[in-house]
């Protein structure tokens, strides 16, 4: 492999990560939180890739504006379903076993991606890409799409903002208190319940943004949310439950690796994602970041 | 939940009735030409999934674990009879018995791992091994076929739709009590004892992880059977078997049946496929929102009944005799 190939591909891998970063970081905050492992997390960026399509029809995604629109409207749509399902069924289940909890979420999976199946039906659709973002940067010979740089620019921003307001926020500091003493902090006359909602909504929102950038990227299809939610997994257990810098750490494996693996292994790549995901459970269950529990 | 006394007259009467019942059910239906072989056909199909909710119902319900990957032993067991029969020649008595006993190795190889862990963690290592199995038979092409999965699996001659059925009812009704006399048994306390409370259950001198690995065993050797009978009952096995959705299936059965019940993940499983099956027929749209009407039954069953019918008809019958 020549040197060249080296960083093409680590930059194609480092897209894919920040991809699944943003909507892993989704997912790990809401189990912080809410310790709740959300099943419909795939669902949810599912339908928030599927909007974008709609939408796109509407605006003429060619157009940069029409891309923004999309990129401000869909994320809090997704949001706002979020919200409508915590407060109507999350918060019913959080003093339940897991059993009930995983499977509230399941039979949201259920519902969720069936409605997408009646209102879009089955067919792969796309979103036309932004002309200032159609285009492709040549990076020593070799032709990277300049929409994988547009996200691996949008990835490090997002992770950033994250960060900025989970450790440099007063917002944030509830969060992380939300995670570590819940009890001390409605002790304290915050309203907890309002905290997981909004990180929920929080993590919805990711979901969402993380969908219309996909719809950007690739063909979206009705299985994408099912096979997402299960990388997503893979990335949060790698990074540990609950932690965002986890998850940033986790996603940037997981899609450097599934990029380098496909040249030796081909398809057989698909299988490194989860025989990690085992791996990391075994030998270390919380994940590199997380702290061990129960 | 575990009246013993009181209900085992009750429940052997029942029992043998239900029994008797699907014995003589398919000699009606067979009267009833083309409609009458489909449904010959659904029953069969509700007969192996009732074994595959009850296999996993083991772990869940009994041992209190949430397995996510039950599948994987489901899939293995169907493509172990696939396999042997198709490419290997094997008599149909031959494979459905190397179905359980393959599905119980990989089960004690997966479960080895997992019943190291706890709670949420065993669920999601469980759900990992499962994709990994999965991913596994769907890229080996050359072994396992994989997307387009294995067809055409060989049917002996006397085995018609009926005999089969009569088959899988027995092979039903043996698993059945083999499973009655599991849960029943010092070991089936034991299990339960560690659902209620594992410390407890380690002072008292129970090897905990010896213990649910081997319900872990046992529940997989269950499914792989189910597994096998389901590959011969279609001719065909293929990479669906093995998806964590599918291991999402005896989970619901169970969760509507009733956890902590023997009979309950039966009842339920066949419950949902009569449903399924019954909604399609009535109009044919039904099958494309058949997942929102599961998924909202299940919410129901979350929300407002999470014993399941089983539970519900307990507080129900209770409540009349107090």
């Amino acid at each position: 492999m020549t040197w060249q190939l080296f960083v093409f591909m680590l930059i194609n891998g480092l897209c894919q990560g920040m991809l699944l970063f943003i909507i892993a970081s989704g997912l790990s905050l809401v189990f912080g939180v809410l310790r709740v492992i959300n099943f419909a997390h795939g669902s949810l960026y599912m339908i928030g890739a599927f909007l974008a399509y709609s939408l796109s029809t509407i605006f003429a995604g060619e157009s940069l504006m029409g891309f923004l629109i999309l990129l401000m409207v869909v994320p809090p749509a997704i949001a706002i379903i979020g919200f409508v399902l915590e407060v109507s069924l999350f918060r019913r289940v959080y003093r339940e076993e897991h059993l009930l909890q995983l499977l509230l979420t399941y039979a949201l999976v259920l519902i969720l991606d069936d409605l997408v199946r009646v209102i879009w039906g089955g067919e792969p659709r796309s979103v036309t890409r932004p002309d200032l973002l159609a285009g492709s940067v040549d990076i020593f010979g070799m032709a990277l799409p300049s929409y994988n740089v547009f996200i691996l620019v949008v990835g490090p921003l997002i992770a950033f903002g994250l960060w900025f307001l989970l450790y440099r926020t007063r917002t944030g500091n509830i969060i992380r208190a939300a995670v570590s003493y819940p009890d001390t902090l409605g002790a304290l006359g915050v309203n907890v319940s309002w905290v997981m909602t909004s990180t929920f909504m929080l993590g919805c929102w990711l979901a969402g943004f993380g969908g219309v950038l996909t719809a950007g990227l690739s063909n979206i299809d009705l299985g994408m949310g099912m096979q997402t939610i299960i990388e997503c997994f893979a990335v949060v257990v790698i990074g540990g439950l609950g932690s965002v810098g986890g998850a940033l750490l986790g996603s940037l494996i997981i899609g450097t690796g599934l990029t380098f693996f496909q040249l030796p292994f081909g398809r057989w790549a698909l299988v490194f994602p989860y025989a990690l995901m085992a791996l990391v459970l075994v030998v270390r269950p919380w994940g590199f970041f997380g702290k061990p529990e129960r | 939940m575990d009246d013993m006394t009181s209900s085992s007259r009750a429940g052997w009467i029942s029992g043998i009735t239900v029994t008797v019942v699907l014995f003589v059910l398919p000699v009606f239906l067979g009267q009833l030409g083309k409609t009458g072989e489909y449904w010959i056909w659904v029953s069969t199909e509700m007969i192996i999934m009732a074994l595959f909710a009850m296999s996993l119902n083991l772990i869940l319900g009994f041992g209190g674990m949430v397995s996510f990957g039950h599948a994987a032993f489901f899939g293995v067991g169907a493509y172990t009879v696939a396999l042997l029969m198709k490419k290997a020649d094997f008599p149909l008595y031959l494979a459905l018995t190397a179905a359980p006993l393959v599905a119980a190795i990989t089960a004690a190889i997966v479960g080895w791992f997992c019943v190291r862990l706890l709670g949420l963690y065993f669920s999601i290592l469980t759900l990992a091994f499962g994709q990994l199995l999965f991913m596994i038979v769907f890229q080996w092409y050359t072994f396992t076929g994989g997307d387009d999965g294995l067809h055409g699996v060989p049917r002996p001659e006397i085995l018609g739709p009926i005999n089969y059925y009569w088959l899988c009812l027995i092979l039903f009704v043996i698993c059945f009590l083999i499973i009655r006399m599991i849960v029943n048994s010092s070991f089936g306390l034991s299990i339960k004892t560690i659902r209620e409370n594992m410390e407890r259950a380690k002072f008292i001198g129970i090897n905990v992880r010896r213990y649910q690995l081997l319900n872990f065993i046992i529940a997989g050797a269950f499914a792989g059977l189910a597994g096998g009978m389901l590959c011969e009952l279609n001719r065909f096995a293929q990479t669906e078997f093995l998806h964590w959705s599918k291991s999402a299936e005896p989970i619901l059965a169970s969760l509507v049946g009733g956890i902590y019940s023997l009979a309950g993940p039966a009842i339920g499983s066949s419950i949902l496929i009569f449903l399924k099956i019954f909604l399609q027929q009535v109009h044919r749209s039904m099958v494309e929102v058949w997942a929102i009407v599961l998924g909202v039954l299940l919410l129901v069953v979350v929300l407002f009944a999470p014993q399941g019918l089983v539970g519900l008809y307990q507080n129900i019958f209770k409540k009349s005799q107090s």
